[in-house]
């Protein structure tokens, strides 16, 4: 009798907290929707883009794999206090942005957050990249094929330098799920079919390739 | 038979204008790939000065508007250091390469935009 009952309570519990989190998630899409987001932004993959003019017709990143890009505390921060991830405007190589992303409320900023978490692609593994120190990582990004030519980065002493064209990657250990920068790089046209970064795939080993997301994924 | 080499004379004839078109189509958007790749660091006008060049940028990129400079370069040479980067040819490897990036029809027609750019033509080679 008392398993039962354990069953059922287990049970109950498990239906509330996946009713819930379905729940806020719901929420998030009928705030998303409300909030106008979808002007700039699409949810439903794949990717849509057929053309470099298709890419540079959007007003703002595709988020139809948001849940394995980004990580679901920094998503919901961001969201409140939107900080500008590129130097430059969306698309721009001559306008500064703006700065102006607009920002939500604490319950709609997590609720949004569960919906764009719940937005995932099979392309990215769990697992299979953990951060940390890669001086081989290390030595590609800054030196073989130097990233920092269109993204910033913070040195040791918080010193920041690199290029404007690319999305910052300060901070981006807290931003980016490390094993979508591996995904991304071995695959980059199953995200982005038109992208100003190079393909370095097929350049780069595997091996290699892991090492810059090893490296990526640790920078502060 | 007579039938079969109408249908497959026909065929060539679409093929063919198929082919061109899609060439056309093609060296027509080289100011367009132009400016989603190499603007970056070479500037929308291509004088090398693209956001990228910020005062730590180590190196200058090239400036295609200089007809002097640009007429020593090979068409070889640009092809060369655009799909296998910089270091393919003695430069830096902040040019990177971008042979997995676009298409060898995008790169012949980049070289042609260059050459626009310039106004001038290349070293033989």
């Amino acid at each position: 009798m008392k398993i039962i009952i354990s069953a059922i309570a287990a049970m109950s519990l498990f239906g509330f907290v996946a009713g819930a989190a379905h729940a806020d998630a719901g929420a998030g899409k009928a705030a998303f929707e409300a909030q106008k987001c979808t002007g700039c932004h699409y949810t439903e993959g794949p990717a849509k883009e057929k053309s470099i003019a298709d890419q540079m017709a959007k007003k703002g990143p595709e988020l139809w794999y948001a849940g394995s890009k980004f990580q679901a505390a920094w998503l919901k921060g961001w969201l409140q206090d939107p900080k500008p991830i590129r130097h430059l405007a969306y698309n721009s190589l001559t306008k500064k942005n703006a700065g102006d992303h607009p920002k939500l409320s604490g319950g709609d900023a997590a609720n949004v957050a569960d919906f764009l978490m719940s937005k995932t692609t099979g392309e990215v593994k769990a697992g299979v990249i953990k951060p940390k120190k890669s001086l081989k990582g290390k030595k590609i990004f800054t030196k073989k094929m130097p990233c920092t030519g269109c993204h910033q980065s913070a040195s040791k002493k918080g010193k920041i330098t690199g290029g404007f064209s690319g999305p910052t990657l300060v901070g981006v250990g807290k931003r980016l799920n490390p094993d979508w920068i591996y995904a991304y790089l071995k695959n980059p046209t199953h995200f982005k079919p038109f992208k100003a970064m190079p393909t370095f795939a097929g350049i780069l080993k595997d091996k290699d390739l892991k090492n810059v997301a090893k490296h990526v994924s640790n920078l502060k | 038979m007579k039938k079969l080499s109408k249908i497959s004379l026909l065929a060539a004839v679409f093929g063919l204008a198929w082919f061109i078109n899609t060439e056309t189509a093609k060296a027509a958007g080289a100011e367009e790939t132009f400016r989603f790749y190499c603007a970056q660091c070479h500037g929308l006008e291509g004088k090398g000065k693209g956001p990228n060049v910020t005062k730590d940028f180590p190196v200058t990129p090239r400036d295609f508007t200089n007809a002097k400079e640009m007429s020593k370069l090979t068409d070889n040479y640009i092809r060369g250091i655009v799909m296998d980067g910089g270091p393919s040819q003695s430069k830096s490897p902040l040019m990177p390469p971008w042979g997995k990036t676009i298409s060898d029809a995008d790169a012949n027609g980049l070289i042609k935009y260059l050459r626009g750019l310039c106004k001038c033509k290349g070293k033989a080679g």
